[in-house]
């Protein structure tokens, strides 16, 4: 088994997926003895998910209790397991190891919302099978559809996942269409990420006053986290809201957070917490934690998932298509030491920013822009046409991992 | 003397739609500009009334039914 330098509070290393689990505290999420889930009232779920302030954890962030409001009774159920970032790998570990506390998840609020229909899409297959393994031992368990879906970036944007299984390519909308006004079906859908609904079981299952044991008082409970840090394979972690950053990569920054539409920070010095990082302008975004290694050039780095970012385009909107592919190219210029008009590279990506119909454009740029802020120094040295005088290993990864990769 | 109020009509973009053919930033230059690819930048945020009439053009005249005119504040609005 690796040897993971995480804090002394790490009790166990949990090695049944290719990617190691790891627990901060007592694991909720990853424990091997789920709790039973009983049955909650769509009136209990909204204020108990309110009273501890739950949050959706696809990415976006959005309040459950308000989602539970506007989708409303009779909404059709959605659980998005696509994972399509792919420096994440939280919701397939989640999906391979706890697959009851999903299914359980989605049951619940089929139960509660009175759904005719409960689906949940998925792109991995170990995880398909372990979910209608789960679904197949529960009582109403033949209501649950597990559907194959896109891993694709954009693909996994909720928008295209409901067209995608609507039987329409699966790409955003022009016009902003809410699930929960018109998702599956044209019915009103009530959607989030697999491990909301894990959350939700787990909510039902303690309480709010037991679900916020852990945790802080602005964000109770756990959180899944991938972590990226040198010389180890990437690690996906069950912490309790809190945690010091430091505890999971270290003191030495940059630390890249939420994933490539995430923000980059000099420095890994706050908690995970989704309130105050968004305070400090940060995102705790899909979970992912990366700290690239000292022997990577940084800017190449950077310049390898803006080509992936660029070409990962959904190709419906041009600030998105034309905009990411020169960024794209001016931070390959960049890299290779080539001058490159880094005004103009600025200025770029300020104008490919929310020009788009779905989050991708406006997340990639956030994604270079911040990173060229927290390598400032290395940024100038390319400028400079000195270079860093290191290569770029590809830290970070792009498209499907195979099973046991690393990095 | 008419007084300027703002609309609350603003303009819109459905950038799936929208190919940069670029007539909206020809005939409406003092709302629209176009990037370096030919895309439509629109400055500011509702109408004036007397800035209707020139909206209602640009809109009119995209090949692609891209432009709209939508309530600054309405649910359906294009990102």
């Amino acid at each position: 088994m690796t040897t993971l330098q995480l804090p002394a509070a790490v009790t166990a290393g949990l090695d049944r997926s290719p990617v190691p689990a790891y627990v901060v505290g007592t694991p909720r999420l990853l424990s091997a003895t789920p709790p039973a889930v009983p049955e909650r009232s769509l009136r209990w779920l909204t204020d108990a998910t309110r009273d501890v302030a739950l949050l959706g954890r696809g990415g976006a962030a959005f309040p459950v209790a308000a989602k539970l409001a506007a989708a409303g009774r009779r909404a059709e159920v959605l659980v998005n397991g696509c994972e399509g970032e792919p420096a994440s790998w939280k919701d397939r570990v989640l999906m391979r190891r706890s697959p009851g506390l999903v299914v359980d998840g989605a049951l619940l609020l089929g139960r509660a919302l009175q759904s005719r229909e409960i689906t949940i899409a998925v792109g991995d297959p170990a995880s398909a099978a372990a979910l209608r393994s789960a679904a197949a031992e529960r009582e109403g368990g033949r209501r649950v559809h597990i559907v194959p879906a896109s891993s694709a970036f954009v693909g996994g944007e909720v928008q295209a996942l409901v067209n995608g299984i609507n039987g329409r390519a699966a790409v955003p909308n022009g016009r902003r269409v809410l699930p929960s006004e018109r998702g599956l079906g044209g019915r009103p859908t009530f959607a989030s990420n697999v491990e909301t609904f894990a959350q939700l079981a787990l909510l039902a299952a303690l309480g709010p006053d037991g679900y916020a044991e852990v945790g802080t008082a602005a964000e109770p409970g756990t959180a899944l986290a991938t972590v990226h840090q040198t010389g180890r394979p990437l690690a996906v972690v069950e912490v309790p809201h809190g945690t010091p950053l430091t505890a999971l990569v270290g003191s030495s920054g940059p630390v890249l957070l939420g994933g490539y539409h995430g923000t980059w920070s000099p420095t890994p010095t706050l908690i995970v917490e989704r309130h105050a990082l968004r305070a400090a302008g940060l995102t705790w975004g899909a979970g992912v934690v990366a700290v690239l290694p000292a022997e990577t050039c940084a800017i190449g780095e950077l310049a390898r998932v803006a080509a992936w970012l660029a070409a990962e385009s959904a190709g419906q909107c041009g600030p998105c298509v034309f905009g990411l592919r020169s960024i794209a190219a001016d931070l390959a210029g960049l890299a290779r030491g080539e001058t490159v008009d880094v005004a103009a590279l600025r200025r770029r990506l300020g104008l490919v920013d929310g020009r788009g119909a779905c989050a991708h454009p406006s997340g990639a740029v956030r994604f270079v822009a911040t990173g060229l802020a927290a390598y400032a120094e290395e940024l100038r040295a390319h400028e400079d046409g000195r270079g860093c005088g290191r290569r770029t290993v590809g830290a970070l990864p792009l498209g499907t991992l195979t099973a046991g990769a690393g990095r | 003397m008419s007084t300027v109020t703002a609309s609350g009509i603003s303009l819109a973009i459905d950038w799936t739609r929208c190919d940069g053919h670029g007539l909206c930033a020809r005939l409406f230059p003092e709302r629209i500009a176009a990037d370096e690819w030919g895309f439509p930048i629109i400055a500011g945020g509702a109408l004036e009334d007397d800035e209707i009439r020139s909206g209602r053009l640009a809109v009119r005249s995209c090949p692609r039914l891209a432009l709209t005119l939508t309530p600054v504040e309405s649910p359906l609005r294009h990102r």
